[in-house]
């Protein structure tokens, strides 16, 4: 499904996020990103949703080279991957079942997807994908009026109604509270198996991590430092992962010119 | 050192009294106060005129016609307004490369920059006099106006709802209604409204220089000296404007607070 070799990604300025990643997934693998922050989890995610190009190295996506294919190919591909992010991607005043429906703009034509802003066409399906996460009856209401925890459970319910083959989720628990977060690991995990598909998580939560996902990445400083199933990470694995990273400052370990309070918004653009 | 006097209360006064005095003299307002004095009488026998507006049900139905003709073309101008303002604040935030840009703001300039009064004697000298010219005027104009708007709207919007949309194979129209347009429709239905207002008094004026309307019976009813069909004229442009007031203040706390 996904194999990387010896990919790197190097930003403008020499900085390596990516230094010679080997990787290869299985299609219906559940896969967990761990590792300080600035360890390169996000571009890692980036790079196998096609969205950020790597600088070095080969990448294959169902057999393909994402950035050997035409532009229609691309977004092909790309309509096949499910993303979910921290901070959901919703506009605030969009409704909730034109948010859950958007799911499927990358399988619709365009004259559904502007049909469907004037009147929605799929009322049951987005029902549906709501229906799990009990927000079905909050289906007319405004994204705004919903608590942060219920906007991304809209997410989670958008990328159900996609039904993406691969789920590339960039720390999706991290802003909410360790019930609901459980929750939503477990949902993610519930609906890969259910459906076979591949998921990949990157996470902050270990203890999420080991006991939801069957197989378990530490990456630090772009570089891969462990590969193994769950059950077989002890502590002293995960302890060597974050090892001399002090809160907060990881980031700049890469780079010691810069000013340690400047947020990182290069990475995010 | 002696310590420093303010003195630019004192220089400002002097140069604004002196300005004063300058304008006066230049215009003769003295003369033509002291000739108002006998010719005031005059003038209030004219203003007198208006006091008593023509009520009789042929004018009255002219002018509704007219009043209906000023609502279409603040209407439609403004919704061709809209319309093309939208398709020149695309380009012009950006979104189709540095020429794009730089060629549609060039257009949005010069339509903003030309006064409505102006493209109006221009369109009714290209399109004939009427309510088409007066139309055209107004829609030019305000694509200058609402395009700019526009563009600076689309240019504070958040990018990642439409970049996330775009990242899961959405085309790029469709991820635009989806992931952006929310962002925006609420301040492009506000200025588009702001600009119906202004441009129902526009249109009662357009008809001056020959785009139809109110203004055009106001033209025809004050240059024969007709004082009563001016007065009703006047007082059907007061009740017009204020009508669309109301109507687009009920609008824009529908659609754009709620």
């Amino acid at each position: 499904m996904i194999s990387l070799a010896a990919l790197s990604v190097a930003y403008a300025g020499g900085r390596r996020a990516l230094d010679g990643v080997d990787l290869s997934i299985a299609p219906g693998e559940r896969v967990a990103l761990i590792g300080p922050s600035g360890a390169g989890k996000t571009t890692l995610l980036r790079v196998m949703g096609a969205n950020l190009r790597p600088t070095g190295g080969q990448l294959q996506l169902d057999g393909l080279d994402p950035w050997a294919l035409n532009a229609r190919q691309l977004q092909g591909l790309r309509g096949r991957v499910g993303k979910m992010y921290q901070a959901p991607p919703i506009p605030p005043r969009q409704r909730v079942i034109t948010a859950v429906l958007a799911g499927r703009l990358g399988q619709w034509p365009l004259w559904r997807a502007v049909a469907s802003l004037i009147y929605p066409l799929d009322i049951d399906g987005a029902r549906a994908a709501l229906a799990p996460f009990d927000l079905a009856e909050r289906l007319f209401d405004r994204c705004d009026q919903l608590s942060g925890g219920q906007l991304q459970r809209v997410a989670l319910a958008r990328l159900f109604y996609q039904q993406p083959q691969l789920v590339l989720a960039d720390e999706p628990v991290s802003a909410l509270d360790p019930t609901l977060a459980r929750s939503v690991a477990v949902a993610l995990n519930e609906d890969a198996k259910r459906r076979g598909a591949t998921l990949i998580a990157s996470l902050h939560a270990v203890e999420l991590a080991l006991s939801e996902f069957s197989r378990v990445i530490g990456l630090r400083e772009g570089r891969i430092v462990f590969d193994r199933p769950a059950a077989q990470l002890g502590v002293a694995d995960i302890e060597a992962l974050y090892a001399g990273v002090p809160y907060a400052s990881a980031p700049e370990a890469h780079n010691p010119d810069a000013p340690s309070a400047r947020p990182r918004l290069t990475r995010c653009a | 050192m002696s310590p420093v006097i303010p003195r630019r209360g004192l220089t400002l006064s002097v140069l604004v009294l002196a300005a004063v005095f300058a304008s006066v003299w230049r215009l003769d307002l003295i003369a033509a106060f002291a000739e108002g004095q006998d010719s005031l009488g005059e003038l209030f026998g004219f203003l007198q005129r208006f006091a008593a507006p023509d009520t009789s049900p042929a004018f009255l139905s002219k002018v509704g016609q007219g009043a209906i003709e000023t609502l279409a073309i603040s209407l439609i101008g403004t919704l061709l307004a809209v319309l093309a303002g939208v398709a020149l604040a695309l380009p012009a935030s950006g979104r189709f490369g540095r020429l794009g840009q730089i060629v549609s703001r060039f257009m949005l300039n010069l339509l903003r920059s030309v006064p409505e009064l102006v493209w109006a004697t221009l369109t009714v000298l290209a399109a004939g006099l009427g309510p088409f010219a007066g139309t055209l005027a107004l829609a030019l104009h305000t694509t200058g106006v609402l395009g700019r708007l526009y563009a600076e709207a689309l240019e504070n919007a958040p990018p990642a709802p439409e970049a996330a949309l775009r990242g899961a194979g959405s085309g790029a129209v469709a991820a635009f209604l989806y992931g952006t347009l929310p962002a925006v429709a609420p301040q492009w239905v506000a200025y588009g409204l702001y600009r119906w207002e202004m441009n129902i008094r526009m249109a009662a004026i357009l008809g001056f220089v020959g785009a139809g309307g109110l203004g055009a019976q106001l033209y025809y009813a004050l240059s024969l000296f007709h004082e009563a069909r001016a007065a009703t004229l006047i007082v059907a442009m007061l009740l017009l404007s204020l009508l669309v007031d109301a109507l687009s203040g009920w609008l824009r706390r529908r659609l754009v607070v709620a």
